[in-house]
């Protein structure tokens, strides 16, 4: 195999209970390269069509890319890939910290699972081998302590794990994965999978490297990139704030989740901010091969929750579980991200819930019979706190959450599918589209349901100078901009994080430095673009259609509160306006479906 | 000259072990560097590089059996001759900075050598966790 990659994918079958090593598709990685669209790439061949996402069937994929384990800066992510039980469309999740490395010094760029565990097993990786091992003692653990005990009992500190908790187990939808114990692939129901296949962990522990076509030049252009491309004005924020300083911006662009989506600034932002989260700063910690070190340790100083110690909270966990649920204490919020970490919840979704829920039982929909006695209005943080543990192990009100926003309402009825705001099923991240209408076509059309990191318009039109209120030049903007579906589809092939702006010549450069191809800008841009498309005709293949690509009723029909879109909303007809110039842009039929044309112009057929 | 360490400012981004690594056996490995990064999170919070810092009391030279951590005068070191060691880890035992560890390919002691004049894990860091100093 070339540079970059170690050449090898790890099979492992839950059922037979056998593993096994086979070569990685040399032809596939020179189209798809690494990452998202490999990890998309194996996805489409193995996945049976319309699978259900919590059946044996559902395969579940770990890979890398050619960077990864490398001196690439901020390059060492990897990611999970598999059918989401929250959206059945395409999922990948990233994930930070060392195992995405770690995997490649084991001597395997990806894992594909199949089947499912007669018994609760973890799976163990090392140099070369893999052994799947009981985990009877581990079931019902919390990740912290999966963690610490599959350490001890490998008897090696260095040991990385990737597992899930009480959520993964009882099948919440909303249950994410936990890494390196501060680490998640957070969105879309990983966790549930992995419960579904009774794996309650993947430990990785390697001792071999990761080799490139010359050493000694990479590492001079990995130097050059970090000095003159990374460690610059637009990527120095992580290192000198982290994501809590976006806090401040969304609430003064006026597109801060407030609650559950009725508002778009809070009037308490001051004590969840940036300079909040500040106070109870530790110290920082970084991913493997990461200059910018964007995570700050925090311990809560003082009040009920002092003493609590994460890493984080970041950004989203700030809105969607600090301004969404109307909760105005960095401590809390601490202590509700760190519960989420143990039980292994997403704290984007699961602050969403939790705010739906409290819009509910405001409403009268729900009452203190649903909630276990909780007062579960917004802002009450006694209430608050124990959400967590309830969707977890899906007590009262909290078996109904841990299906997800959209199922919820689909149960509760009364109307509360009005104010159930998802696309496809996925709970919304912290940026309110009513104040950057490009976000609705983000949301409407990225693949994995609604998500920031497909495309982040917001960047233009709240923080640069394009109209946020218009459609015009949005369909473009979301799938060519600097921040757009392509551009992310070529980055999370490398797979390099979100906080490394990183433009399409770097791309370029650091993609044919580590396999040894000679790799332009236009090349990346194509590969971009077949990323896209083959994710597509995945989801089309489950079923998918234009009525998807669409926004929940709150952000169509309800007029946003206070800040600079007081009174916006996103009307169908602006969607569909975008929606109709997005799909000619794509080459694709007004279903959303691509063309043969396109398909076969990218090599797709 | 030798390493001077501030420990509390490492994030534990390992790019140190990396460059070493890739010094000392030509490819991206850790496992293989003469610099090893800890973090003992969640338990503590403590993340710090591990390397030999060219200690005046120099115990291992003493512990070695086979007399394979030799001076290289040039540059005022010790180093360990890898044709001459045999992996027995006296060396590592008796070091009190855990500076030395084994080489899980080679069965030989890593030692770092300051990249016999300019260390490349000085110059990667982003932290400025490592310095060199007199």
């Amino acid at each position: 195999m070339v540079g970059g990659y170690v050449g090898k994918i790890l099979r492992v079958n839950l059922s037979s209970g056998k593993t096994s090593s086979e070569d990685l598709n040399e032809k596939w990685a020179k189209l798809f390269i690494g990452g998202k669209g490999l990890g998309a790439k194996y996805l489409y061949e193995e996945t049976k069509p319309r699978a259900d996402p919590l059946s044996p069937d559902n395969v579940l994929i770990l890979m890398t890319g050619p960077l990864v384990g490398t001196t690439a800066p901020c390059a060492s992510k990897y990611a999970i890939y598999t059918k989401s039980p929250l959206t059945n469309t395409f999922l990948d999740s990233y994930i930070g910290g060392y195992l995405g490395a770690e995997l490649k010094f084991a001597g395997f760029d990806g894992v594909v699972i199949k089947g499912k565990a007669e018994k609760p097993v973890y799976l163990w990786i090392t140099d070369g081998k893999a052994e799947i091992r009981d985990a009877k003692d581990l079931w019902g653990l919390d990740i912290h302590e999966t963690d610490k005990r599959i350490r001890e009992k490998l008897g090696d500190k260095e040991v990385k794990v990737a597992a899930i908790g009480p959520a993964g187990e009882n099948l919440a939808r909303i249950a994410c994965i936990t890494v390196d114990v501060y680490r998640q692939a957070g969105r879309g129901g990983g966790g549930a999978v992995m419960g579904s296949k009774n794996l309650k962990a993947i430990a990785v522990r390697g001792r071999q490297g990761v080799s490139v076509p010359n050493i000694e030049e990479f590492i001079k252009l990995t130097n050059e990139i970090t000095k003159n491309d990374v460690l610059t004005e637009d990527n120095l924020w992580a290192k000198t704030d982290g994501t809590p300083s976006f806090l401040q911006m969304t609430q003064e662009g006026g597109i801060l989740p407030t609650r559950n989506f009725q508002m778009g600034v809070f009037e308490h932002a001051n004590d969840i901010d940036g300079d909040a989260v500040k106070k109870n700063f530790v110290r920082r910690r970084a991913c493997y091969g990461c200059p910018l070190g964007c995570s700050n340790i925090t311990r809560v100083k003082e009040g009920p929750f002092a003493g609590t110690v994460i890493e984080g909270p970041d950004y989203e966990t700030l809105a969607l579980g600090g301004s969404n649920c109307y909760i105005n204490d960095v401590g809390a919020i601490t202590k509700y991200n760190l519960l989420c970490d143990k039980l292994g919840l997403d704290t984007i979704s699961t602050g969403d819930v939790i705010a739906f829920a409290m819009e509910c039982y405001e409403k009268g929909l729900i009452t203190k019979k649903d909630t276990n006695g909780l007062e579960l209005t917004f802002g009450n943080v006694e209430a608050y706190i124990e959400m967590p543990k309830l969707i977890a192990y899906r007590k009262a009100i909290g078996n109904v959450l841990a299906e997800g926003v959209k199922k919820a309402a689909e149960k509760i009825g009364k109307g509360s599918d009005r104010f159930a705001v998802h696309v496809k099923g996925s709970e919304f991240p912290g940026y309110e589209p009513r104040g950057s209408i490009g976000m609705a076509l983000a949301y409407a059309t990225s693949d994995r349901g609604a998500c920031h990191m497909r495309a982040w318009p917001v960047s233009n039109e709240v923080f640069g100078d394009m109209d946020p209120f218009t459609t015009e030049g949005k369909a473009q903007l979301v799938i060519h901009g600097g921040i757009g579906q392509n551009l992310y589809c070529a980055k999370w092939s490398l797979v390099i994080c979100d906080f490394y702006a990183i433009g399409w010549e770097n791309i370029a450069r650091l993609a044919s430095a580590a396999t040894g191809w000679k790799l332009s800008v236009d090349d990346m841009k194509v590969i971009g673009e077949r990323i896209w498309n083959l994710i597509r005709m995945f989801n089309v293949r489950e079923g998918l259609t234009r009525k998807d690509d669409t926004i929940p009723y709150r952000i169509a029909n309800d007029p946003l509160k206070g800040g600079k879109a007081d009174g916006h909303v996103v009307t169908l007809e602006d969607l569909n306006k975008m929606l109709d110039e997005y799909y000619k842009l794509r080459g694709w039929d007004k279903e959303g479906r691509p063309t043969k044309e396109k398909l076969k112009e990218l090599k797709l057929v | 000259m030798r390493l001077k360490i501030y420990p509390e400012k490492c994030t534990a981004c390992s790019l140190c072990t990396a460059v070493c690594s890739a010094r000392l056996v030509e490819n991206f490995n850790p496992s293989r560097s003469a610099i090893y990064v800890e973090s003992l999170l969640p338990e503590k919070i403590v993340m710090r590089p591990y390397v030999c810092i060219q200690c005046d009391e120099h115990p291992c030279v003493e512990s070695c059996p086979v007399e394979a951590i030799v001076e290289d005068r040039e540059h005022g070191i010790y180093v360990v001759d890898k044709e001459l060691c045999t992996g027995c880890g006296a060396c590592i035992e008796v070091c009190p900075y855990n500076g030395l560890r084994l080489d899980p390919v080679g069965n030989y002691a890593i030692k770092c050598d300051l990249c016999r004049g300019k260390p490349r894990c000085v110059e990667i860091c982003p932290e400025e966790v490592l310095k060199m100093v007199e």
